[in-house]
């Protein structure tokens, strides 16, 4: 099998790595590239928990391939992170019990985040519509719609 | 103001928010190769020869073992046994001449290089089954013809409890109800599957394994046993677990072979299962159906019962297996006075992936029953369901009650504590009940079908038999908590140091938790059955005890004063009535820290503090859920209202942690009501395994919920903690039904199994009209 080149920016540096076509863009992030945050839970697209941001928008990094993404810009809950400060969505989830085990949160923080960008203030029906692709299997998402609505105020939205 | 029942925020999410989680997946180890199990297609099959000589032949294969490869004479996974007749029935580590499942791992391919490799190389290890008639549920396996998973007979136990006289009493009841109740199989499928990494370490001549489990230290004495190694040489550590619901609590086959293959290999080995190997491999539970003969008079009241349960508990009998046919009996009447109880519970074996406990283990199918037969009752002879209930259950005045039964494991079953009339009240009013029968008669008018149903159900909690806890004060003022219990997304870390900042008056930020490492706690049992804050906590507790002793008497020449006249304040020692002559906890540790002579009376270079805490008996949690729903009769799909829950887990200790362990519970629950099932073909071939087909609930499938808490203090700890991570698992199934029971007795339709998806429900109305 024959490796290809690719250039990815991820998390605003840019990584040139030769890669076997049949990479996931998950395992390049996890296995070349160390950005553990990226969890594989189904491995075929359905949980959500692998989700990153793609050129600014969500994408499954289980299902997408590596060389699918050459030449684009990746985010990762990594990349969300500011000189140790946790972003607003990240915060909310720590103040509201938004998550326990951990494991599909960077998924969902993700997904919210493109969530707000698109809608600064969504309404509770919206936030469940928003997050129906990502699953958790701990909280019952009760306080992750809560930890969304406390992130919508925490960056300023809200009535 | 005390931490201690403070909804605070977690110690464990800023790490964990900022991608520093470190899952077992996660570690890389220098010079590590992958490895993959080789699980058998078949779910029956007699194993004619393997023929790994393709596979060896590529340089990059490490190693490939099979049974033939093991230690002679290796015993099978164990079991905790109720009798002695079921000792054969265990699993062997690898399969040796003939599978009994699909995904009983067969062989162990190791591989230089990453994981798509080592799955093309195992993909060459040809092995060659003659395949046997197989069977996969338990009805099939009791047919006198069937296709045996062992020897003799599919039924392999069969376990009796008696309280009072209940042939006699049935015979004698005004009216007797007899019907069968299904719960379906299902599983706890964590987000993150298992995985375990192992490395030799030469020096030590044993071994570190990383594991995603619940119990490293039962996992460490599994591995001393089955490596033949001394303590010293077996270091377990689970990392951060990304769930387990009690699929990760016993030793697994890949553990041990992994275990056995760590010096030949001399390089770190790991494994990562894939969803569909999680499927097949990680235990599943609840599969367990419930005959019953209920009796009972005008009044509502249930005079007596037999039941009759049948487990299907797979393949093989794996630790705890056994857990769920005895609490699916013995647990049956729940909060409800029943003098006379005949319960039998048979083992079934099939040709499906075994069972073993996972969150409400039992109790799911025992509240299910019971609260199905109350409704039925209630409905029969004409009176409100939360009336009935209330004529049946136990006063507040009954604690300790003596059931009159045991449990497996678990030894006599004592309630502890608790109003259940209460409970059922403020539960019923929480769901506004008379409201919504006003409400579901309009809607009846306009040919919608509203139901409201009750699922109360108590619970056995912190079980033992022990958990350790060790509290460290060092001369910097850090405390370090060690504890034997182990996170899996509980938040350990948090409730622990709430408890020893509210001992100590130190600040929580001083306070770090260890778990999870058998190397830095010395003993210890693991987190399942509800049992780490009440039994952990209490460990914690009575050792931050001993510290403020210990402090109070090193301060004493410290302070020149005496040791009664002294008290722990807000991490200092004080003389009392004289705030300011006192001493930090820092400077005590420091007092005491190697280099010079000890204070008179202290005979300790440490400010430390160990106890195993080991509980007299197991607290009895209890809950009241009331479902709210809507049934499509024209498509039988049911749309969830609302879900109240008011449970009793004792004092809490952070209210907002277990709000957050009883609506994850729910909506596990709700997922065993209406959307989970694993099913196999007759002939044992899995059908769903993946997350595509098996459905977990979804954000969208979830209800408004409303979650209160009673607290009545178990009189069993210091703290009257009782268990609160299961009970929302195990009311909602109950709960759920009986409203999608209570919307279609308009139309007479029959609902006695979950879980109650579309199809279910559909027929269930076409049956009746």
């Amino acid at each position: 099998m024959s490796d290809h080149a690719v250039t990815i920016r991820v998390n605003g540096v840019e990584r040139s790595e030769s890669v076997p076509a049949r990479l996931t863009l998950a395992d390049f992030l996890r296995e070349r590239l160390d950005l553990t945050a990226t969890h594989l839970a189904c491995e075929h697209g359905v949980c959500g928990a692998c989700t990153v941001l793609v050129d600014g928008e969500t994408a499954r990094a289980c299902l997408l391939l590596t060389v699918q993404a050459d030449r684009s810009e990746v985010t990762t809950l990594e990349g969300l992170t500011e000189d140790d400060e946790l972003g607003p969505i990240e915060q909310a989830f720590w103040a509201k019990h938004g998550m326990q085990c951990g494991f599909c949160t960077p998924g969902f923080v993700l997904t919210i985040a493109e969530m707000l960008d698109d809608n600064p203030n969504p309404t509770r029906e919206e936030i469940i519509e928003g997050l129906g692709g990502n699953l958790c299997r701990c909280t019952g998402y009760v306080k992750i719609v809560e930890a969304v609505e406390e992130a919508v105020s925490l960056r300023g939205g809200g009535a | 103001m005390s931490l201690f029942g403070a909804s605070i925020r977690r110690k464990e999410d800023p790490r964990l928010l900022q991608g520093n989680g470190r899952y077992l997946s996660d570690i890389k180890l220098h010079g590590m190769v992958h490895a993959v199990f080789v699980r058998s297609p078949h779910a029956h099959a007699l194993i004619r020869g393997i023929d790994a000589s393709t596979a060896v032949a590529d340089p990059r294969v490490v190693c490939v073992l099979t049974a033939d490869d093991l230690p002679a004479g290796l015993p099978p996974l164990p079991c905790i046994d109720a009798e002695e007749t079921t000792k054969p029935f265990n699993q062997p580590i690898l399969a040796v001449d003939k599978v009994r499942f699909v995904g009983e791992p067969v062989a162990l391919v190791v591989v230089e290089g990453d994981r798509y490799i080592a799955e093309d190389i195992a993909g060459l290890v040809e092995i060659d089954y003659e395949p046997l008639p197989a069977v996969s549920t338990a009805e099939a396996a009791m047919a006198p013809e069937a296709p045996l998973v062992h020897f003799e007979s599919n039924v392999v136990d069969v376990l009796e409890y008696s309280v009072g006289d209940a042939p006699s009493a049935l015979a004698d009841a005004p009216h007797t109800l007899t019907e069968r109740f299904v719960t379906q199989r299902y599983a706890g499928t964590p987000l993150e599957t298992r995985g375990v990494i192992v490395q030799w370490d030469e020096p030590r001549r044993g071994l570190t394994m990383w594991s995603s489990t619940q119990v490293p230290h039962s996992l460490k004495a599994t591995l001393v046993g089955y490596l033949g190694l001394p303590e010293n040489a077996v270091r377990v550590i689970a990392p951060d677990v990304g769930g387990a619901f009690g699929v990760k609590l016993q030793p697994y086959p890949e553990e041990i072979v992994l275990g056995l293959a760590a010096e030949q290999v001399g390089r770190p080995i790991k494994w990562v299962e894939d969803r569909y190997e999680h499927f097949l491999a990680s235990t599943h539970g609840r599969e367990q159906y419930h005959d019953v003969e209920v009796g009972y008079d005008d009044e509502g009241k249930i005079l007596a019962i037999h039941d009759h349960a049948v487990t299907n508990t797979g393949a093989y009998l794996q630790r705890l297996t056994l857990v769920e046919p005895f609490i699916g009996v013995s647990m049956l009447s729940g909060p409800y006075v029943i003098e006379h109880q005949q319960l039998v519970s048979t083992v079934v074996m099939t040709n499906t992936t075994p069972l073993n406990p996972f969150r409400g283990v039992g109790h799911v199918q025992a509240a299910f029953t019971m609260e199905r037969i109350i409704d039925l009752v209630a409905e029969a002879v004409g009176i409100d369901p939360g009336e009935v209930r209330k004529r049946n259950m136990f006063s507040k005045d009954v604690f300790p009650l003596h059931r009159g039964i045991g449990n497996v494991l678990a030894g006599e079953i004592i309630y502890d504590s608790g109003d259940y009339q209460e409970c059922l009240r403020r539960a019923m009013a929480a769901a506004e009940w008379d409201d919504f029968r006003g409400e579901q008669e309009n809607a009846r008018a306009e040919g919608r079908y509203l139901g409201i149903g009750i699922g109360f159900f108590v619970e056995e909690t912190g079980l033992g038999p022990y958990e350790s806890g060790r509290v460290r004060v060092e001369p910097s003022g850090q405390v370090i908590v060690f504890t034997g219990a182990c996170s899996s997304g509980q938040g350990h870390d948090t409730v622990l140091a709430q408890i020893t900042a509210d001992e100590l008056g130190v600040g929580f930020d001083d306070i770090v938790v260890v778990h999870g490492d058998t190397d830095l706690v010395a003993s210890g049992v693991g987190t399942y059955a509800s049992r780490s804050a009440p039994i952990g906590g209490t460990a914690v507790r009575h050792a931050a005890g001993s510290i403020k002793e210990q402090a109070i008497q090193i301060a004493a020449e410290m302070l020149e004063a005496s040791p009664q006249d002294l008290e722990l304040v807000d991490g200092e020692v004080r003389v009392k009535g004289s705030p300011a002559s006192s001493v930090s906890l820092a400077q005590v540790a420091g007092r005491v820290a190697p280099g010079q002579p000890l204070p008179e009376g202290v005979d300790n270079y440490s400010l430390d503090a160990t106890d195993i805490y080991h509980p007299p008996t197991n607290a009895f949690s209890y809950g009241c859920h009331v479902a709210t729903v809507e049934v499509d009769v024209d498509t039988g799909v049911v749309t969830l209202l609302r879900h109240v829950v008011v449970n009793d887990s004792g004092t809490l200790i952070n209210p907002l942690l277990v709000d957050g362990q009883v609506q994850g519970g729910v909506a596990l629950g709700i997922g065993g009501a209406l959307l989970e099932e694993i099913a196999y073909s007759d002939d044992g071939q899995p059908q769903n395994a993946n997350f595509m087909d098996y459905l977990v609930p979804a954000i969208g499938n979830m209800p408004e919920m409303v979650v209160e808490h009673m607290i009545v203090p178990t009189p069993l700890n210091a703290d009257g903690m009782k268990g609160a991570g299961e009970g929302g698992a195990v009311g909602a199934p109950a709960a759920i039904a009986n409203a999608v029971a209570d919307a279609l007795i308009p139309l007479g339709a029959k609902i006695t199994e979950t879980p109650l998806g579309p199809e279910t429900v559909y027929r269930a109305v076409q049956d009746a009209s």
